[in-house]
């Protein structure tokens, strides 16, 4: 570059349109260009010109837009600087380059010359008539132009008509350039008469040659002797490139193509920004339980974080961590094609009857015994199976008329009453209920009359034994005013008690004191001689519940996680069984007495053979939330279970005669009506003695028959 | 819109049309044909008044429009499509309400009085027109089942059935306001759940949660020593009172053979009985002999029954929420002729029309009282929704009312004005 002279910065595009780079008035320097090479300028307008010249090339200048711009055409070689032409008078040349002059609209000048002197513009622009009179009156108008950077009127020199003419001819611009210089060729296709050298031929180019005859003499014998084998024909069935081969599994091109492509990586979202939405930050409590997180728990593996700008972002502690892992990720990532085997996910289901061939069982809700204010903990229907007797925690026993839902009595007991049995005989009108420490025979003088009284008999009848034994509870006869409410006997224990059971016949009554720490936890009563014994000397844990087999003398004690199987008559332990449960809540013996079920606090029921093993025989998660209650039918095949989750969940559970042949266990059917109350929702299930109908009992406060 | 070819008819000669065929929209519902029925009959006749028909095609009841009942009944559209026409059976009108103190089990209305079974341990009469007349208080449980035995002119003999195991026979003298105990019937091991007059009025059947039927003389002997209770009792009698309640009564027969508790007893005729069980088996038997003739075997527990010498069938309510229609008589084939299914509950409850071959009404633990028609077995011709609980009784009297009563300690009645036409046909 000239010193002096303003660069403009090569390219096309210099002037965005808009605030920057060129206010007027300034001057503007820019790198010039660091590459060897000749720069080119146009005469008039000393541009530097905007394309490198790779050498030995001719350049073209950027095509001006305006017809005064002249083009100069240089080879590479003379590539130097051209001098101006001669300057006029005065250079008023503009250095403002190609630039839109309307920039220069609201000045007075409009631009600057080199030697950086403001270029003004004439006083008095030419307006429409001007330029008229001047078509008219100017002999030399025709080749005079305008220059719009310098706001001037130029006349064109002859010459330069010349060279405009000559363009526009498209001759060469310069006058001495002759474009038909005659040609010298080297060769000529005329044959000459004399050869260019004179030399013989050799004789070696015309008589065969003693090594190749030695070479396939050799290749003949090898023929002969049978070691070259001549070359199969060519065969002519066309081949063609198995486009598919490798898509197929099988093929062995196929197995060879197990390109499995790295996992991606996740694209970073707004939790990863510097600056996240409020949404993505985490609370307090949130970020507490995402450090109690384990890492590999952690749903994102940092904390998203808040920096007020880019700049106050620290640098990632686990940076290099995160790359290890993930090279290591990928490194043993097992690119392995995993073999989807196709199976039919029905095929996996165990083949079972339909639950419509199973029937009857019960299917709608169809009564609800309402009147209880608290939750329902118990419920017991009458062996005729015309009466139902439900204790709840409002402090009160209540008795229903099973068909009609009709509360035909209420009594009033001094506690939230745990549990309720009818005595399973007919010929015995009792009903055990048991509130904190106390278990108290009720007759409630419903059913036959000769039963009732026969009961009252039967407890009056009572004669005490001539030495009177010390024994673990009292027993209290009712009396007065109690006595027409229907109590009869009452039983004190030192405990409190959680559950009563009958037994069978009805003589024989248990109840359960959970205690961790004695050997107190069961006893066993006699109604008709009102005796009361401890069956066991240990304590084996936390008795949740106890069961009189149906038919034989054995006793059945569930403790947190074992049930335990006594026989009462040799006086020992026959079977104990594991069953794999947290927490046992109920349990429910089979009318047959060879299975059992048991219910737990966590959602499991077991379904024992007794006969088959001490582990279940089949264990049913089902329910959502903790099992409260559990219950087999006496005649149909049907079990019951009721949970938290307020859904009684019906199977049918049929038991074979035959000892080969496992219990079939299929679900039935899901009874749903219960109100979830403070997260409990049936408390106990007990079915109808003698319909497939079955009762729950539940928080809300109501009991529901489902027929 | 596609027509079909339709021929009316009816039984009634009043509403008759000329026997031609028309051609009817086939998406026409029972209002346009009744429209259509009305505008033939006035331009036969100019002083008709519009009266709304129901139509039956092939014995059904149309409830949809026609194009959708044909398709369903698998009628062919291209034949004239054969319809008769009846004059629609007007809702009935609730008339009266009568409070009770307790829940009302039972419910058996004469011509002119209405007897009910309470909760509260008594029976009452009711005047037609919802009087409280007489309060009939004695039984020491709830009253079950009431039933009046006959009527000789102003003294009336009733049956009142408890849960203490009794059935009392009364007398009531509806002029002097009187009523006696007769007779206390003991026998039952159980709630007495269910009674039934023969109909020649001299014996009675009782069914009990026991698994007995029981029949009984409904004869009033007479003896010195009866009690005459007063009106109004006091207080509830003690229970050595009530044993001295009329004169103790064994009964003629007892038939055994449920195995379950006896829900609904019923005479056929006056050799035959009729009763429905907890056990899912109704069963005739021969009350002179007291042996099972039939036995009609259903799936679920029978609530009561209900016979109508019209259209010789039993009606059964059971808890599966169905009524179900049996022919006692058959003794081949299916023996359920129709099931009634729109009860959301229990069936507890079931009257035939004693008018009408084809009308019943049935009452429901899901409070409501529907009145069927046996051609429309889909659906009811009315639901009655008057009780805001569990229905327990209804009864349909000769003398165009129909009772309801149930655990909202309300008795209603409605009235409804028959179709003559339809009478005993």
């Amino acid at each position: 570059a000239r010193p002096g002279s303003v660069l403009h910065p090569p390219g096309p595009v210099l002037h965005p349109p808009g605030p920057v780079l060129h206010p007027p008035g300034q001057a503007l320097l820019c790198t010039p260009p660091t590459r060897p090479g000749p720069a080119l300028y146009s005469t008039h307008q000393a541009r530097p010109c905007s394309v490198l010249h790779p050498p030995g090339q001719a350049l073209l200048c950027t095509p001006p837009t305006r017809p005064d711009l002249v083009l100069h055409l240089y080879s590479t070689h003379q590539a130097r600087p051209c001098t101006p032409p001669a300057l006029p008078s005065q250079d008023i040349r503009n250095t403002v380059g190609n630039i839109p002059m309307e920039w220069y609209q609201d000045y007075p000048h409009i631009g600057y010359n080199l030697d950086g002197k403001k270029i003004f513009k004439p006083i008095r622009n030419k307006d429409e008539l001007d330029e008229f009179l001047d078509k008219m009156e100017n002999p030399d108008y025709w080749r005079t132009v305008h220059d719009k950077t310098t706001a001037s009127d130029i006349r064109l020199s002859d010459e330069q008509v010349d060279l405009v003419h000559r363009l526009q001819k498209g001759q060469f611009g310069d006058v001495n350039f002759n474009e038909y210089e005659p040609s010298v060729d080297f060769f000529t296709n005329e044959v000459m008469i004399h050869p260019v050298t004179n030399r013989p031929q050799d004789k070696r180019s015309f008589i065969p040659s003693l090594i190749e005859k030695e070479k396939v003499s050799k290749l003949v014998h090898a023929i002969k002797m049978g070691w070259i084998k001549p070359r199969k024909p060519k065969e002519t069935t066309p081949q063609y490139y198995d486009l598919w081969a490798k898509e197929d599994p099988n093929a062995i091109l196929g197995r060879h193509k197990m390109h499995v492509p790295a996992p991606k990586m996740r694209l970073p979202g707004h939790e990863e920004s510097y600056n996240p939405p409020p949404e993505y930050l985490l609370t307090e409590e949130e970020r507490m339980a995402w450090e109690q997180q384990d890492a590999e728990d952690r749903k994102l593996p940092f904390l998203p974080q808040k920096h007020s700008c880019l700049r106050a972002v620290p640098a990632f502690s686990r940076f290099i961590h995160e790359r290890f892992e993930r090279c290591l990720d990928l490194y043993l990532c097992p690119r392995q094609r995993k073999m989807r085997v196709n199976v039919n996910p029905e095929d996996l289901i165990p083949k079972l009857p339909k639950p419509k061939d199973l029937q009857p069982f019960p299917t709608t809700m169809s009564l609800v015994y309402i009147g209880h204010s608290s939750l329902v903990r118990s419920i017991s229907a009458s062996p005729t199976g015309q009466w139902l007797v439900s204790g709840s925690d409002d402090c009160t026993v209540r008795f229903w008329e099973v068909n009609t839902g009709r509360c035909m009595k209420t009594l009033e007991v001094g506690g939230a009453v745990k549990s309720v049995a009818w005595n399973p005989n007919p010929a015995v009108c009792l009903v055990a209920v048991c509130f904190e420490s106390t278990v108290l025979l009720l007759n409630p003088g419903l059913g036959d009359r000769l039963v009732v009284s026969s009961t009252d008999q039967l407890i009056t009848s009572y004669e005490p034994p001539e030495e009177d034994k010390e024994q673990a509870v009292t027993w209290a006869l009712s009396e007065g005013p109690e006595h027409d409410n229907g109590h009869r006997l009452t039983l004190t224990h030192p405990k409190a008690v959680k559950q009563v059971v009958w037994h069978g016949k009805g003589d024989y009554l248990a109840s359960v004191m959970p205690d961790n720490s004695s050997n107190l936890q069961v006893l066993i009563h006699q109604v008709s001689k009102r005796r009361t014994q401890n069956p066991f000397r240990k304590n084996k844990g936390l008795v949740q519940c106890v069961s009189f087999h149906p038919l034989r003398p054995y006793f059945f004690v569930a403790t947190q996680r074992y049930v335990r199987v006594y026989n009462l008559i040799k006086q020992e332990l026959t079977k104990k069984l594991m069953t794999n449960c947290k927490w046992i809540s109920s349990m429910a013996i089979h009318p047959g007495g060879d299975n059992l079920i048991c219910g737990s606090y966590d959602c499991r029921l077991a379904w024992f053979d007794l006969d088959l093993s001490t582990k279940p025989y089949k264990m049913l998660r089902h329910h959502k939330k903790a099992l409260r209650g559990v219950a087999y039918h006496k005649h149909y095949p049907l079990f019951a279970s009721g949970a938290d989750d307020g859904s009684v969940i019906i199977c049918h559970g049929m038991v074979y005669n035959d000892l080969l042949q496992n219990p079939l266990i299929v679900p039935v059917k899901v009874l749903k009506g219960h109100q979830i109350t403070h997260d409990l929702g049936v408390l106990d299930v007990t079915f109808h003695p003698t319909q497939p109908w079955v009762f729950s009992s539940g928080a809300d406060a109501t009991i529901r028959l489902f027929t | 819109m596609s027509q079909l070819q339709t021929r009316f008819f009816t039984d009634n000669k009043k509403y008759s049309v000329d026997d031609v065929p028309f051609s009817i929209p086939a998406a026409s519902e029972v209002q346009e044909l009744s429209n259509v029925i009305n505008k033939l009959l006035e331009a036969k006749n100019g002083s008709h008044s519009q009266i709304e028909f129901d139509f039956l095609v092939r014995g059904q009841f149309l409830r949809t429009s026609l194009s959708n009942h044909m398709e369903a009944e698998g009628i062919s559209t291209e034949d004239v499509v054969e319809i008769e026409y009846v004059e629609r059976f007007t809702a009935p009108q609730p008339e009266e309400c009568m409070m009770h103190d307790d829940w009302i089990s039972s419910v058996e209305a004469d011509s002119e009085w209405i007897l009910t079974g309470s909760y509260d341990k008594t029976a009452r009469i009711w005047s037609l027109e919802g009087k409280a007349v007489m309060t009939v208080a004695g039984h020491t449980d709830v009253v079950k089942d009431v039933a009046w035995v006959r009527r000789d002119g102003l003294t009336s003999l009733l049956l009142t059935a408890s849960l203490d195991q009794t059935i009392l026979l009364w007398e009531w003298n509806s002029e002097r306001n009187k009523l006696k105990a007769r007779h206390c019937c003991r026998g039952h091991a159980g709630s007495v759940d269910t009674i039934a007059t023969d109909p020649t009025r001299t014996k009675f059947c009782s069914g009990s949660w026991d698994k007995m039927l029981k029949i009984w003389s409904a004869v009033a002997t007479e003896e010195e020593e009866e009690v005459v209770v007063e009106e109004p009792p006091s207080r509830p009698r003690k229970k050595q009172k009530t044993e001295q309640l009329g004169l103790t009564r064994t009964p003629l027969m007892t038939l055994s053979g449920h195995n379950e508790a006896v829900s609904s007893v019923l005479w056929l005729d006056s050799e035959e009985i009729c009763s429905a069980s907890w056990d899912h088996t109704i069963r005739l038997w021969d009350a002179e002999t007291g042996s099972v003739k039939t036995t009609l075997t259903g799936s679920k527990v029978f609530n009561h029954i209900s016979y109508s010498p019209l259209c010789r069938r039993l009606a059964s309510g059971s808890t599966d929420r169905h009524v179900r229609l049996w022919d006692p008589r058959s003794k081949d084939g299916s023996l359920v002729l129709l099931s009634l299914t729109s009860h959301s509950g229990w069936v507890t409850a079931v009257k035939w029309a004693p008018s009408h071959e084809h009308q019943l009404v049935s009452g429901s633990l899901d409070n409501l009282v529907k009145l069927w028609d046996t051609r429309s077995c889909k659906t009811p011709l009315y639901d009655v929704s008057a009780h805001e609980d569990k229905v327990l009784c209804v009864d349909w009297t000769d003398s165009r009312l129909m009772l309801s009563g149930g655990a909202d300690n309300k008795l209603y009645t409605y009235r409804y004005t028959a179709c003559e036409t339809d009478a005993g046909a």
